[in-house]
Parts: C-alpha cells; sequence; structure tokens
C-alpha cells in the first residue's frame, strides 16, 4: 500500500533527520512507527501526506508516487490524524467538521449527508453532530477527527501520537476505534511510544535518528529489551516481570502465559 | 505560607450567557515546601482552572486565595490592592503546550527571558541557562539553536528550563510529560522528584499518567466536575471504591499486582508504588 525507498529528509544541512529509510506497508496492515523524541517520526508522517518534499527518495502509495502532481490524490487515500485534538477543528459543528474534507471532494449534497451519518456512528459521535467541537472531551475530538477522514475513504490513516494527550479514558475510546478500523480493513500506521498501543500492531518499525534500527512482528520487537533501551524505549510491565523472573530462574511457563496476556490487554 | 483556596468558586461566561462552572466550593491547603502533589481528573474536570488559581492567572469568582501571604480575591485584583508580578515569580507554571510558547532566536535567549522579565541581570542569567539546560537532560550545544527546529520534547524540555531558571518557590507543571518518549518522560519525572527533594520546594504536576502518581506524589488532589472530591494518599486512593466513579485509572503496577496475586494465589507484603518495588516483593514471594 505505500512503499518507502530511500527517503531522506533534512530540516538543516547536512543533518538529516531521516537519512536513506525504506519501508512497506502492506494493505491493511496495522504498523506501528517506534522511537524516541527527535528520532524522525512525524517527519516521516508529514512526508508521506506531502506536506514536507523529501531532499530524496521516493514514496509511492497504492501505486501512485507522490509528487507535486500527485499530491491531492495520495490526500484523498492517506488521511492523518494529529497529536494535539484542538489543532485539527475547522467546523462550526462536529457535522461542519466532518463535511469539510467532503466539501473538498465535491461530494453532492445527499451523498454527503449519509456519509456524515455513517461515519459519525462508526466512531460513536451520531448524538453530537450538532454540537461545537470546542465543548467535546479530548477523546471525542479526536473520534471527529477520525471520522471526518473516514468520510473521505481514505485506505490509510495515520495516527501521529494521536492518544498522547488524552486522559486514559479518552486513550482507550481512541483505540477501540484504531482496532475496529483495523479490523475493517483500513490500513493503519500509528506513530508511538506507547507500548500498550503498540502491541496491539500486527508489526513494529523502531527509528532511531533517522534510520529503520529495528523491523519485525510486534510481539517479537517489543519483547527485545535492547534494541528499546537503545531508542529511548522500555518494556511493557509485565513483559519486564517476564525478563526479571527468567534472570532469577523464577519463571515458568504457566506464570509467563498469565504475563503475555496481561501485555496484550495492557 | 503557602496556597490557601478558601470557598473558591470560579465560572467562565460562555456564548448563550450561561455561566459555565469550572470550580466549585475549593478548599484546600498547600505547603510552600516540601511537598509533590500531583492533580488528576477527567479533560475537562477543572484542573487547569486550579492550577491557575494558585499563580493568579485567574482571580476566583467568589472565594479567596491566598499565595504566598497575598490575598488574592475579586475585589483586591479590581482595585489594583495586589502586585501579580512577584506571584508569578514566586510560583512558577509551565503551561500544557510550553513548546508553543517558545519564541527566541536561540534557546538560550528563551530560557533567559523568565528571569531577566523578573530583574535579574544578563550574566546571572546566561548562567542559570546554562545550569538549567543541563538539569532538564539536554547539553549545552543546545543553547545556541533556534528552538524552532526542535523535536517537541525537546522544546517541551527547554521551556521548563525557562520556568526554572526562574527559581521559582513553588513548580506547577501541567501535563509536563505528555508526548515524551518514556526515557525522557522517567527523566523528566526524576528531575522534578530532585527540584522536590533536593531543593525542599513544592512541585505540583498535572497528569493522566497514573503510575507517576503512585510512584512519586506524597499527596493527590482528585478533580470531577469542577469540585475536589478528593485529597489525600496516593496508595490510599487507589485502594478506593470510588476511582471507577471518578473515571480513573488503576496503574499498570497495581493491576498486574492484583492480577498475579489471583493467578498465583500469592500475596505481596505491601503495595508495591514502583517497578523494582513490585519486582523485588515478586521476586521473595516467588523464592
Amino acid at each position: 500500500m505505500i512503499t518507502i525507498n530511500n527517503l531522506t529528509y533534512e530540516y538543516e544541512a547536512n543533518k538529516p533527520v531521516l537519512d536513506n529509510v525504506c519501508l512497506h506497508v502492506k494493505k491493511g496492515e496495522w504498523v506501528s512507527i517506534l522511537g524516541h523524541n527527535g528520532s524522525g517520526k512525524s517527519t516521516l508522517a508529514k512526508l508521506i501526506i506531502g506536506l514536507l518534499r523529501p531532499k530524496s527518495g521516493e514514496i509511492i502509495v497504492d501505486g501512485i508516487p507522490l509528487s507535486y502532481d500527485s499530491v491531492y490524490d495520495i490526500r484523498k487515500k492517506v488521511g492523518i490524524v494529529f497529536q494535539n485534538p484542538d489543532n485539527q477543528f475547522v467546523g462550526v459543528t462536529v457535522r461542519d467538521d466532518i463535511a469539510f474534507g467532503l466539501e473538498n471532494l465535491r461530494v453532492p449534497r445527499s451523498e454527503m449527508i449519509e456519509r456524515i451519518e455513517t461515519f459519525a456512528g462508526k466512531v460513536n459521535m451520531l448524538d453530537f453532530l450538532n454540537k461545537e467541537p470546542h465543548n467535546l472531551s479530548g477523546g471525542q475530538k479526536q473520534r471527529v477527527a477520525i471520522a471526518g477522514i473516514l468520510a473521505m475513504h481514505t485506505d490509510v490513516i495515520i495516527f501521529d501520537e494521536a492518544t498522547s494527550m488524552l486522559d486514559p479514558d479518552g486513550r482507550k475510546m481512541v483505540l477501540e476505534s484504531i482496532q475496529a478500523l483495523h479490523k475493517e480493513g483500513t490500513t493503519v500506521i500509528t506513530i508511538t511510544h506507547d507500548m500498550r498501543e503498540a502491541v496491539k500492531s500486527d508489526r513494529v518499525v523502531v527509528l532511531k535518528n533517522g534510520h529503520v534500527l529495528k523491523e519485525g512482528p510486534s510481539k517479537t520487537v517489543l519483547n527485545d529489551h535492547e534494541i528499546l533501551e537503545k531508542s529511548n524505549l522500555e518494556l511493557l510491565l509485565p513483559l519486564h516481570v517476564i525478563k526479571r523472573l527468567r534472570e532469577k530462574n523464577l519463571s515458568n511457563e504457566r506464570l509467563e502465559s498469565v504475563l503475555w496476556a496481561l501485555s496484550l490487554n495492557a | 505560607m503557602g496556597i490557601k483556596f478558601e470557598r473558591v468558586n470560579f465560572y467562565y461566561a460562555s456564548v448563550d450567557d450561561k455561566k459555565y462552572l469550572a470550580l466549585s466550593n475549593i478548599n484546600v491547603s498547600i505547603n510552600e515546601t516540601g511537598e509533590l502533589i500531583t492533580l488528576i481528573g477527567e479533560t475537562g474536570s477543572g484542573k487547569t482552572t486550579l492550577a491557575q488559581h494558585m499563580n493568579a492567572l485567574l482571580t476566583p469568582s467568589s472565594g479567596s486565595v491566598d499565595i504566598l501571604g497575598v490575598k488574592i480575591n475579586r475585589e483586591n485584583v479590581k482595585k489594583k490592592r495586589v502586585k501579580l508580578n512577584p506571584i508569578r515569580q514566586k510560583v512558577g507554571l509551565v503551561f500544557q503546550f510550553p513548546e508553543y510558547q517558545l519564541f527566541e532566536e536561540t534557546v538560550e535567549k528563551d530560557i533567559m527571558f523568565g528571569p531577566k522579565n523578573f530583574g535579574i541581570d544578563e550574566a546571572t542569567a546566561k548562567e542559570r541557562a546554562k545550569k538549567m539546560i543541563e538539569v532538564v537532560g539536554l547539553d549545552e550545544s543546545y543553547l545556541s539553536r533556534s528552538p524552532f527546529n526542535l523535536s517537541g520534547g525537546e522544546k517541551k524540555r527547554v521551556s521548563i528550563a525557562g520556568i526554572l531558571a526562574m527559581e521559582p518557590d513553588i513548580l506547577i507543571l501541567d501535563e509536563p510529560t505528555s508526548g515524551l518518549d518514556p526515557l525522557g518522560r522517567n527523566a523528566l519525572l526524576n528531575v522534578f522528584n530532585t527540584i522536590h527533594k533536593e531543593l525542599g520546594k513544592t512541585v505540583i504536576i498535572i497528569t493522566h499518567d497514573m503510575n507517576t502518581v503512585l510512584e512519586f506524589a506524597s499527596r493527590v488532589l482528585v478533580m470531577r466536575d469542577s469540585y475536589l472530591v478528593y485529597d489525600g494518599n496516593p496508595v490510599e486512593l487507589f485502594q478506593e471504591n470510588n476511582i471507577k466513579n471518578w473515571n480513573l485509572d488503576v496503574p499498570d503496577i497495581l493491576k498486574l499486582t492484583h492480577e498475579l496475586e489471583a493467578s498465583l494465589s500469592i500475596t505481596l507484603p505491601c503495595i508495591p508504588r514502583s517497578r523494582d518495588a513490585l519486582l523485588a516483593m515478586l521476586e521473595e514471594a516467588l523464592t
């Protein structure tokens, strides 16, 4: 679905934030991009949707190479939810806000009304359509942002630390929405340093100083404490417990299976 | 002296002319030294509004807040009987999105801005910038960089260094670690803990991270729908039956403890407050 080849980007000359990054995201896959602050995660997201122009390298979305001419076609395929829920509202009501993207796509009015209701329903925000966005909680705002993107029928949604500013309840609501989308076949990229979120995804890519440090199935990579340590990340608590008990020869199979189950439900 | 809230109500006016209550009858005292308080509660419960009363950024609609001996109420502020500027220096408040407040050409100038504003001379302010950039875990080379080319986490640290450079007596931080990677979060929490322990200052942290509450706080305040519903010890709080009603999460450490105790039929001697404490107790229980 998304292929990234030899991608390099720099804000300041000769200080690449991303250095020759290669990455492939399959259709329907949920990939987490992890890394320390300043590792280049958010820059990568901005490059994929054409908010920034790479210094070199290519980005191909669903067969279309990203370029000056194709950027609007790509944005019909890839949507993004940003970290701060307050920075992405344009509409006076929730309904207006979801409509905004559709107006840009010149979707006919009757279809627009239908799509707004369908997708507001998908994220459990149907009752809020006539409310003003600034009266919503952080989790509700993020779900409106998701509905706005879904309504545009994008194939891919990027979540750029979309839960990091939410309270526990809001985080849970948004995470449930992400899981539901993934189940229905949307390709999902979550940029995060929340291990509880990453462990639910299919595959993890760890960035460090602009390079791909490690890539693989979530359960393998997130259990690799050396890799995590190198990236300012930490083991999920239950996996940390397993590691420590193994070192002390106190672990057993039953204990580990209990702990693994806990780590998936964290 | 500290900070003392007496029967404080605060309301925002909304578009339809209705009053929107953000603080309801708040009575609480905070010591000037020695406390590490976490302030928690759902989005919209009044945490930030409460914090903004602590350095007189907001004035109560009714009731009063005594801040280090200065009585802040509607009348005193209206008639300009109280000087607010010294309060702002003594009670440092780091906003929720401090990274939006950076504006200078270099990180150094940005950190120096606060102290200079409060009358500190250039040389001393420079010295403090150098010291504080290290306190927040960045090296000196950052001082000459532009704040706008830093990552989100780095910007956050620079803005915290700017407040620390004012050397406030009481430090209030509104969600200081959201968006930081785990190592950065732990490093910063340790900085706050050091300020609290070694300098003896009172530190107040607004957070959604229950592990922070359990591990670091000596006291926890819970806001719920504009009311202060709990004021006490964090270990006790998480034993309360009410925490579900207050929409609070249980810290990972406690969840894991309960699950392991149930599935392994063991009992840990105490409630662990950190990862290390949990591991040590678990080892002992299993040997």
